[in-house]
């Protein structure tokens, strides 16, 4: 972990919402560790680390203030990473993903042997060489449709973490979860999870738990 | 007195445990008070448990700690000097926490007992609520520890500034951090969070606070405590009066800011 200074080279727009960020700047990180990035806003805010083009890149959904300054403005961004633990894992997996970690899936792809289910709720504005679904009932037809995989790794919002979980009852299904992050480091307690081990973190502990570790209730 | 170079700690709530030590240069860090621990471990509260503003951060993270028998255990090993916050939920807890505690105390600089927390049930601020119960139980913590260098965190409520430091005076305690978050409520789409305020909002009461208190009491040491986001902010606390500069939610947005601040501290105190 050090303190980061991202240059950013370019932005791709990926659906309605969601921007691939590009950065001159190489990190060093494992698949699914993440960096926290400072915006005009009073917290920075977690992203999952990636590639595209060869680049490092993050995804970015823009929610408010901060994520659209992150797209629309930003030259060099501030930051501390990468943060949280690695995943890495022998067999076939299947990544089922929103649109905001598509380039955490390019970071699987070049370690791992993964396919990629990516769900979105409005139309793609880029080609993508993974399956996709646009819509809810197109995401559970391809959901329900997927081969067997010896694991899989569930990475988007809370429906879908939800839906998946029902679905693949019984196999060895991961989620990288997202909580409010106010330090990514261990320090502020805020990004506690209920597992069945007791309180845990997303920063410090994940961001990736398996499914039958949490507390679904 | 306690001599911190420079005169600048990281807040216990943001600062956890000393982890953010890893991202700056120790050197213009003065020391770190630390993640209040009480009696018994806490998980602390369901999440969400903060969000931010442009004014403000709210949390209610609720005291999660290890509990103090297990911090003893495992006192953490920091390139600065450290300074301990310790809590209860009641004055038996807050003794038994003292009495645990005293048995590492020389590993600390000072202990700050905590009396404010906003986010939990019992303890924190209902305990200043009745003035002849806290300052029995200031004179009883005082009789336990009467080696420690004592600290007494306040906030604005349950109880005014002045007399709380007069209270912490007359009972032979040594120094105040002025202020503790203060109560809101912030909505997160639907989610309604109940929790402390801090952030830049926090700022001019807690520069009132220490004003007032060091108007009054100016042999009193304090550490203020309240929206320290630059070196402007760090030289308003210290015309008014405060002995060090505590740096908390501001490490959230950019932990450099530190240096800046403590570099600037280390040239006016030289």
């Amino acid at each position: 972990m050090e303190r980061l200074l991202l240059t950013k080279k370019k932005t791709i727009r990926v659906n309605e919402d969601t921007w691939i960020v590009l950065f001159e700047e190489r990190i060093d990180f494992s698949p699914g560790q993440f960096v926290m990035l400072e915006t005009p806003k009073l917290v920075r805010k977690p992203f999952v680390l990636g590639y595209w083009e060869d680049h490092t890149a993050i995804s970015v959904q823009v929610k408010g203030k901060g994520t659209k300054w992150i797209v629309e403005e930003a030259e060099k961004i501030k930051g501390h990473g990468p943060l949280g633990n690695g995943f890495e894992k022998p067999g076939k997996g299947l990544l089922i993903i929103s649109p905001t970690c598509l380039t955490m899936a390019e970071a699987f792809r070049k370690k791992m042997n993964v396919d990629v289910l990516v769900g979105s709720r409005t139309p793609f504005q880029i080609p993508l060489d993974h399956e996709t679904a646009v819509g809810d009932e197109e995401f559970l037809s391809k959901l329900s449709s997927t081969g067997e995989y010896d694991w899989y790794l569930v990475s988007g919002s809370r429906g879908m973490e939800k839906v998946c979980w029902e679905h693949l009852k019984g196999k060895e299904v991961y989620f990288s979860l997202e909580e409010y992050m106010g330090c990514g480091i261990g320090a502020c307690k805020s990004c506690a999870v209920f597992t069945k081990e007791g309180v845990k973190h997303v920063c410090t502990d994940g961001p990736i738990f398996r499914g039958d570790e949490l507390c679904w209730s | 007195m306690l001599e911190l170079k420079p005169p600048l700690v990281l807040l216990s709530g943001p600062a956890g445990f000393g982890e953010y030590l890893k991202l700056m240069d120790h050197r213009y860090v003065g020391g770190v008070l630390l993640k209040t621990v009480t009696l018994h471990p806490k998980e602390g509260n369901p999440t969400p448990r903060m969000a931010d503003s442009d004014f403000y951060v709210i949390n209610r993270i609720g005291l999660e700690n290890p509990g103090i028998h297990a911090f003893v255990e495992n006192i953490p090993e920091l390139p600065v000097p450290m300074i301990a916050s310790l809590g209860g939920d009641s004055f038996e807890e807050y003794l038994e926490v003292a009495r645990v505690f005293k048995k590492v105390a020389d590993r600390f600089y000072a202990v700050e007992f905590n009396f404010s927390c906003p986010n939990v049930k019992e303890g924190g601020l209902s305990i200043v609520k009745n003035a002849e119960e806290w300052k029995k139980l200031l004179n009883t913590l005082r009789k336990e520890l009467p080696d420690s260098f004592l600290i007494a965190k306040v906030g604005v409520e349950g109880i005014f500034v002045e007399d709380a430091a007069e209270f912490v005076m007359k009972t032979g305690w040594d120094g105040i951090t002025l202020v503790n978050t203060v109560r809101g409520l912030h909505f997160e789409k639907d989610t309604m969070i109940l929790g402390g305020l801090s952030g830049p909002v926090l700022k001019p009461i807690a520069l009132r606070a220490v004003y007032e208190v060091k108007k009054r009491f100016p042999e009193l040491f304090v550490i203020a405590s309240g929206g320290v986001y630059s070196v402007k902010d760090a030289e308003e606390f210290l015309k008014v009066g405060a002995d060090v500069i505590g740096v908390g939610s501001a490490l959230f947005k950019d932990p450099g800011v530190v240096e800046e601040i403590g570099k600037y501290l280390l040239e006016v105190k030289r």
